[in-house]
């Protein structure tokens, strides 16, 4: 029994330390001792004395115990489990002892020595059995480094059973989580700790798996652990186990759940008080303290420090009810909803409400009667016409507040319905016109008068800039005013005898190029400005440009169609002329009345009314090259021009207006306004609208989507009308000046909607051009931004309307 | 198969809730539901099938629909009236233990304040949609402004609403965007356009209300609340616009003196200075120095009056400062939009905005000074004289505060607004009325100065209060002698009522309205009746006694129809002689009128005469009377009866043709056109019956002279 309980007693204590260090703690001991420094070693008694002392106490404790074991083993108490339990230990420890009993003596030894390094040698030296002969057999060799120090090689430590190693597990795989089926292809199933293979374990034959199959094992499960890849065993207790964790219950065995409570402090009240001490007096006497505490709160509540409630948040001294900012400031208009029914509005009143209405309107006296017999609720009118010969003799009305209320109620309370009217008002067809602010701005009154001219001015125009205001007439000159101030800047004359007819602007503000025309002659002018000397020069350049291109084209244009007569000669004007500015003149067959020019600059048209086959000429500024479209033109060309956005050109006849496409060479439309001569027109900077002048006092609007009838026929002027035009600097306006000496203004909106058409309102004459031989203004133009207009007149003064 | 449907699911069952269920829903009391509503705009509404909505129940509920129910439950709102609740509840605790202080102290501190400006914005997201439903709120507030106050209507919420409403007049004196306004006998009604939204309202006359007992003034102070909210609001956008300060500085003690309107002191803010000066000068009262007063005022006076106008000639100098050579012409063009005339016929007219703008209201009253006598409503006078451009309104002083002058003798007063019986010379003891004034004159000699009750400054127009009225809404000054004092006044007519077909337009001459016939078959109807008439001839009389007692001229046909403008002061004789010509040519008219009638009337059926006369004979057989009387007691008769008959045959052949008409179409057409031609045949029927009445009192009058 002392053996057996030595042996306990040694695996107690080995239990405590890992044998792995055990074993290399002895190693390290037996062979670094020397190494080591001798006060260590003493400092390392030291500490391994305590230790011995302490793990003998443990011993001893330990043996306590075993003994009361074995006293309870040997007293026979019928607990089998216990007994069973002990009872295969002491089974597995003869075992053990049996197989090596020396083994574990030395094990005990070699435990002890790795405690005491010098008595453990010194045991092991007295306990020599053959086994440890065979184990203290050097296991390395002892071979040289590269340095040439000696270098020893261990062997593999092979953990048998004297390794006491029995908890660890045998072989685990230390692959990881990864399935095993990666090591198919190889003999082995991974790595066990050491990194040495663990082998694949032979698969039985068919045989022996159909042998297998027949007859089962204890244990079988039928599954394969993966980790070892061996069919998976489970004992009956593991069973068990697993069967309560599917029930959910406590896989221990005898595990209570619910012990019973163990109060700590116990709800019975002692009869006997613990301490005998009396009941302190702080107890029962209110604390100074706190007493202190509250005297200051209440001092400073006193003196006002402290404010017993939270005071009303100072308001601000201003009136609440006075509003002092915009609630509409970032106003956004909200769709109203499907379902919303507006309040009906309370209808204006009639005559008869009147306090003095005419005398029909009084009721006789059946009708009163009836009126006072019918419900109140029925009645038509809750009120009956009374007349007041004087505003004095009125009296208060009775039923105000009454019928406010009654409003009131009747908002709040009735149920709104929207009921389709089947009586519509005409008046509500009609157009909604646009308020007298929209309208705004339009010019209104003449602002500056340029005089200058001896007879008529023919025609005007305001530069692409809208600084300066060129204007020709009967006298044959061309004059540059400052627009703002009225001031002539130039002037030059063609000739003495041919009045100027038209002058036209180039568009664009690079260049600064005027068109004029007198008598057969078209000149083209850079009339020089102050201070812009890159202008000018850009302007000479342009006009320069086909100089050049006559002379190398020239002799191959000759040779072709164009061989019997030139449309136009293209030459210098000569000495005198080209100092002034002018730079081109070009003679075409008869005399010009109106120019246009594209909107690009680069060509313009000039229509002669008396040309018959040459009436339409169309002018290549970059070429110096004139074009006749026309062969043939059916009546008197009258104006032609480009349209603003389009290859579109629109030729007006005495009766029609023709637009011709210039990419396919075809005709488009022809429009008839039903006015008799036409005298200009225009195209509105949309390209869709059209406004035409007739002699026979007729202004046209005419919208090319919807008909080639017009769609207004406005007839205001009481004399011919000489010339129409749109501002085309965005400005909804048109002006048309008329021989009765006036100009009349009119707003002209065109929505880009299809569905709506263009509104048009009248907004005003502007009169101040005094009527000479039947003639009044001759001519119009736009400032190209603002809502300025100016006109030339036949009494020889230009007028600026702002 | 498709999922069976569960009834009251979906559709009208789901969309609409009952007024209790929306209550529950809520989880407030019926009053603050109530308040709830009114604040946030929701009303009931009609489901298309109550039974559906009602879920199969049938008494009559309302309904709301349940969208705006789910709606107001995010209200934040909810949330101050269930702390009001809770604090209600807390005071009636602490005043159950007798703990008043605590009570007060609550109140005080603890009352959750609310205010409806996300109300505002949220039912009013853009300002023209404020406007537009400024009618209620106007009339509501200038009722409040007029009540005395009561438990129920706290003299605060008095005091907000005039205030409210005096500075929305200011707005629309400064802008002259006051259009028309009507004397009723319920109250004064205006019209205003702002931002072309047409805003009408009703001014109770000044008169103590009678308020029934079956008023609820809760329900009537949450939509003041509402409204004063709004209004606020809707006048700080207003000043702004303008560039005026809001709020205006408002002077307590003027007001206390009943300065009203002119306790208020517009500013702006920084750019219109120059027109604030412009407003100031009316604003300033000659309570100081009187006689210094007088003098510069008028002066200042007389230079405004003869400044063109400083508006206009500020724009223009800032349009076009450089060298500028106005031709005379140029001094006659406006900003304004000129009338353009067709001068042929085949030409389109366009419309053109017509006296829309504001300057034109603007230049009205502008070189009139006026006087307002004592018995005149001063208020709606001096808002409405201003609004129109008068400059110098003055009162006697009795009237309240804000006056131009005090002294009614001021020589610059050009019209004096009367409004009582003149006096004849004799009644009026002269010699006891002219020391009296003298004494006057000497107790307060600077500071003001009243005339004697019949005395008449020369040179000055005398006239009634509604010749201002009929001024502002025909547009222009209208002849002074038509509204002197004492003289029966023309009929007042509602400007809001539109000419249009078959409308009654007492306006016009009733020949112009008449149908063809009619005036013959009501004198037939007349001639038939006369007889059985002559027992009622007492009745007749009385009524014809009433017309006596007021007389009535038709003279406002002239006045009306007159183009041209008469001058303020000019003489009365001249316009009386006119009126006496004019009246002749419309006899002329008349008869002539007469004669167009007669050919038609010869046009007879021969063949109907005939059958006709052989009924007659017929029944004078039966009867036993010789066939000559009838004969003879018919012939004046035959005429108009035949015209009669005519008339009938044709209305007849008419019927006919529409019945034909009706039978091709189908049934609900023709309910719709029952419908439509119900509406219109009442409409006539109206017509028709006051032109009957006029010719009556035509006729009458005729009778009377003859």
């Amino acid at each position: 029994m002392s053996q057996l309980n030595g042996s306990r007693k040694r695996k107690l204590v080995t239990r405590a330390l890992p044998d792995v260090r055990d074993d290399s703690d002895e190693l390290g001991d037996a062979l670094l001792g020397g190494i080591l420094s001798q006060s260590d070693d003493g400092e390392e008694f030291d500490d391994s004395d305590d230790e011995e002392e302490d793990g003998e106490e443990e011993d001893e404790g330990s043996e306590d115990e075993m003994d009361g074991e074995e006293e309870l083993e040997s007293d026979e108490i019928p607990s089998e489990y216990g007994e069973e339990d002990i009872r295969e230990q002491i089974r597995n420890l003869k075992t053990a002892d049996v197989e090596s009993p020396k083994g574990a003596n030395g094990r005990l030894v070699k435990v002890n020595g790795a405690e005491l390094p010098q008595a453990a040698t010194g045991a092991l030296g007295e306990t020599n059995t053959q086994d440890d002969i065979e184990d203290l057999k050097p296991n390395y060799t002892v071979t040289t480094d590269a340095n040439g120090n000696p270098r020893y090689l261990y062997q593999e430590i092979e953990p048998g059973y004297e390794s006491d190693d029995s908890d660890a597990p045998a072989t685990v795989n230390t692959i990881g989580e990864i399935p095993l089926s990666f090591y198919d292809s190889y003999p082995h199933i991974g790595y066990d700790i050491n990194g040495k293979k663990i082998m694949r374990p032979a698969k039985g034959e068919a045989l022996d798996a159909l042998l297998d199959s027949i007859e089962v094992p204890q244990g079988w499960t039928g599954l394969t652990d993966p980790a070892t890849g061996k069919p998976l065993e489970l004992s009956r207790e593991e069973l068990e186990v697993l069967k309560k964790l599917t029930r959910n219950e406590v896989p221990e065995e005898g595990y209570d759940p619910y012990p019973d409570m163990v109060e700590y402090f116990t709800s019975k009240t002692e009869i006997m008080p613990l301490s005998a001490a009396p009941e302190p007096k702080r107890r029962f006497v209110p604390s100074k303290h706190e007493a202190k505490r509250v005297m200051k709160i209440v001092k400073a509540i006193k003196e006002g420090r402290i404010k017993p409630y939270r005071p009303p948040e100072e308001t601000e001294d201003e009136d609440p009810k006075v509003k002092r900012y915009d609630l509409w400031a970032d106003e956004a208009p909200r769709p109203d909803h499907v379902m919303h029914v507006p309040a009906p509005k309370l209808p204006p009143p009639v005559h008869d409400e009147s306090y003095h209405p005419p005398p029909e309107y009084l009721p006789d006296k059946a009708e009163r009667a009836a009126w006072e017999n019918t419900d109140e609720e029925d009645r038509d009118r809750e009120y009956l016409s009374r007349d007041h010969d004087a505003l004095r003799k009125v009296p208060g009305y009775d039923k105000f507040v009454k019928e406010k209320f009654e409003r009131c109620l009747d908002l709040y309370l009735a149920p709104r319905v929207r009921r389709s009217k089947l009586n519509i008002d005409p008046e509500s067809l009609l157009p909604k016109l646009p308020s007298p602010d929209e309208l705004r701005p339009f010019p209104t009154a003449c602002s500056v008068v340029f005089r200058g001219h001896e007879g008529r001015v023919r025609s005007l125009a305001i530069d692409p800039s809208g600084e300066y205001l060129a204007t020709g007439g009967d006298d044959g000159t061309v004059r540059l005013w400052q627009l703002r101030t009225g001031r002539q800047n130039w002037s030059v004359k063609f000739s003495g005898d041919e009045a100027v007819n038209v002058v036209r602007w180039r568009p664009g503000t690079e260049a600064f190029i005027l068109a004029a025309a007198s008598g057969e002659n078209i000149f083209l002018v850079s009339p020089p400005i102050a201070g812009k000397p890159d202008v000018e020069r850009s302007s000479r350049d342009v006009l320069d440009a086909g100089w050049g291109y006559a002379a190398t084209n020239g002799a191959s244009a000759t040779n072709g169609p164009a061989k019997k007569e030139a449309a136009a000669k293209w030459t210098r004007p000569g000495p005198q002329l080209e100092e002034k500015g002018v730079l081109v003149k070009i003679t075409v067959r008869s005399t010009v009345k109106v120019i246009n020019w594209h909107r690009r600059g680069e060509y313009f048209s000039t229509v002669s009314p008396q040309g018959q086959s040459s009436a339409i000429a169309i002018h290549t500024l970059s070429k110096h090259l004139t074009q006749l479209p026309f062969r043939r033109l059916k009546g008197l060309a009258q104006s032609a021009q480009f349209h603003p956005s389009k290859p579109i050109f629109f030729v007006a006849t005495q009766r029609t207006i023709r637009s011709y496409d210039l990419a396919r060479r075809e005709l488009l439309k022809i429009l008839q306004p039903g006015a008799k001569w036409i005298s200009s027109f225009d195209i509105h900077p949309g390209g869709d609208n059209l406004i035409v002048g007739s002699y026979d006092r007729r202004l046209l609007w005419h919208d090319l989507d919807l008909s080639t009838r017009p769609y207004k026929t406005l007839r205001y002027h009481k004399k011919a009308i000489r010339a129409v035009r749109f501002h085309q600097g965005g400005l909804p306006l048109f002006a048309d000046a008329s021989d009765d000496g006036s100009l009349q203004i009119f707003h002209g909106k065109v929505v880009g909607d299809l569905m709506e058409n263009a509104t048009i309102v009248p907004l005003k004459v502007l009169r101040g051009h005094q009527v000479r031989k039947e003639l009044g203004v001759l001519d119009v133009d736009w400032h190209p931004k603002q809502p300025w207009c100016v006109s030339a007149g036949a009494d020889g003064t230009c007028r600026l309307w702002q | 198969m498709a999922r069976i449907k569960k009834k009251g699911q979906a559709g009208q069952a789901k969309n609409f809730i009952t007024r209790t269920q929306a209550v529950r829903k809520l989880q407030i009391s019926l009053p603050d539901f109530r308040r709830l509503c009114i604040f946030k705009g929701i009303y009931p509404r009609e489901p298309r099938n109550k039974k559906k909505a009602a879920k199969g129940s049938t008494p009559s509920t309302t309904f709301y629909y349940t969208r705006d129910i789910q709606y107001l439950l995010h209200e934040p709102l909810l949330r101050k009236f269930r702390e009001h609740k809770a604090l209600g509840k807390k005071i009636s605790k602490a005043l159950g233990r007798g703990e008043v202080k605590d009570a007060a102290r609550l109140e005080k501190t603890q009352t959750p304040r609310m205010t409806l400006d996300h109300i505002i914005k949220e039912r009013y997201p853009t300002f023209v949609d404020a406007l537009r439903d400024l009618d209620d709120a106007l009339s509501m507030l200038f009722l409040f402004a007029n009540l005395p106050s009561t438990a129920t209507v706290p003299p605060k919420t008095i005091a907000l609403c005039q205030r409210l409403c005096l500075e929305f007049e200011h707005y629309l004196i400064t802008t002259h965007a006051l259009r028309k306004s009507f004397l009723s006998i319920k109250g004064i009604y205006y019209q205003a356009t702002i931002q072309g939204q047409d805003i009408l309202w009703l001014v109770p006359y000044k008169f103590v209300q009678r308020v029934t007992g079956d008023v609820d003034f809760r329900i009537m102070g949450t939509f003041v609340e509402f409204y004063t909210t709004l209004l606020g609001f809707v006048n700080f956008r207003l000043y702004n616009s303008i560039g005026l300060l809001y709020p205006p500085k408002f002077d307590a003690e003027s007001d206390e003196r009943g300065g009203e309107l002119s306790a208020f002191t517009l500013e702006g803010r920084g750019l219109e200075e120059p027109q604030k000066a412009i407003e100031d000068v009316p604003m300033t009262n000659g309570t100081a120095e009187a006689p210094a007063t007088s003098t510069t005022a008028q002066d200042l006076a007389d230079k405004l009056a003869t400044l063109p106008q400083p508006e206009d000639a500020e724009a223009a100098e800032a349009a076009d400062p450089p060298a500028i050579t106005p031709t005379p012409a140029d001094d006659l063009t406006t900003e304004a939009i000129d009338t353009f005339e067709p001068t042929a016929d085949d030409a389109d007219i366009l419309p053109q905005p017509l006296f829309n703008s504001s300057a034109e209201a603007a230049s009205l009253f502008a070189n009139t000074t006026v006087w307002l006598s004592r018995e005149t409503p001063r208020q709606p006078l001096e808002f409405l004289l201003k609004a129109f451009g008068c400059k110098r309104v003055a009162w006697d002083p009795v009237l309240g505060d804000g006056s131009y002058t005090a002294d009614e003798s001021d020589p610059s007063i050009t019209h004096q607004i009367v409004d009582r019986p003149p006096l004849s010379q004799s009644g009026v003891p002269a010699a006891a009325a002219q020391p009296e004034a003298t004494e006057a004159e000497v107790a307060d000699a600077p500071k003001s100065r009243t005339l004697p009750p019949g005395h008449r400054v020369p040179g000055r127009v005398y006239v009634q209060p509604q010749w201002v009225w009929d001024c502002v809404n025909q547009g222009r000054l209208l002849r002074p002698d038509l509204y002197a004092p004492g003289a029966t006044l023309p009929p007042h007519l509602s400007p809001w009522v539109k000419a249009g077909k078959g409308v009654y337009d007492p306006a016009k001459p009733l020949e112009e309205q008449e149908e063809e016939d009619e005036a013959e078959a009501a004198a037939e109807d007349e001639d038939e009746v006369e007889g059985a008439d002559e027992g009622a001839v007492d009745n007749e009389g009385e009524e014809s006694e009433e017309e006596e007692a007021a007389p009535r001229r038709r003279t406002e046909n002239p006045l009306l129809d007159r183009p041209e403008e008469v001058e303020a002061g000019e003489g009365m004789d001249v316009a009386a002689a006119e009126t006496s010509d004019e009246e002749d040519e419309d006899e002329e008219e008349e008869e002539w009128g007469g004669l167009d009638d007669e050919p038609a009337a010869e046009d007879l059926d021969e063949a109907e005469a005939e059958r006709l006369r052989h009924q007659r004979e017929l029944e004078a057989e039966a009867a036993g009377v010789p066939l000559a009387a009838i004969a003879n007691s018919s012939a004046p008769k035959s005429k108009a009866a035949e015209a009669r008959q005519k008339a009938d045959r044709r209305r007849k052949e008419q019927d006919e043709e529409l019945e034909r008409g009706m039978m091709m179409m189908s049934r609900k057409k023709r309910k719709l056109f029952e419908k439509m031609r119900y509406g219109n045949e009442k409409k006539e029927d109206e017509a028709k019956r006051l032109r009957a009445k006029r010719r009556k009192l035509e006729k009458g009058k005729g009778g009377g002279v003859a």
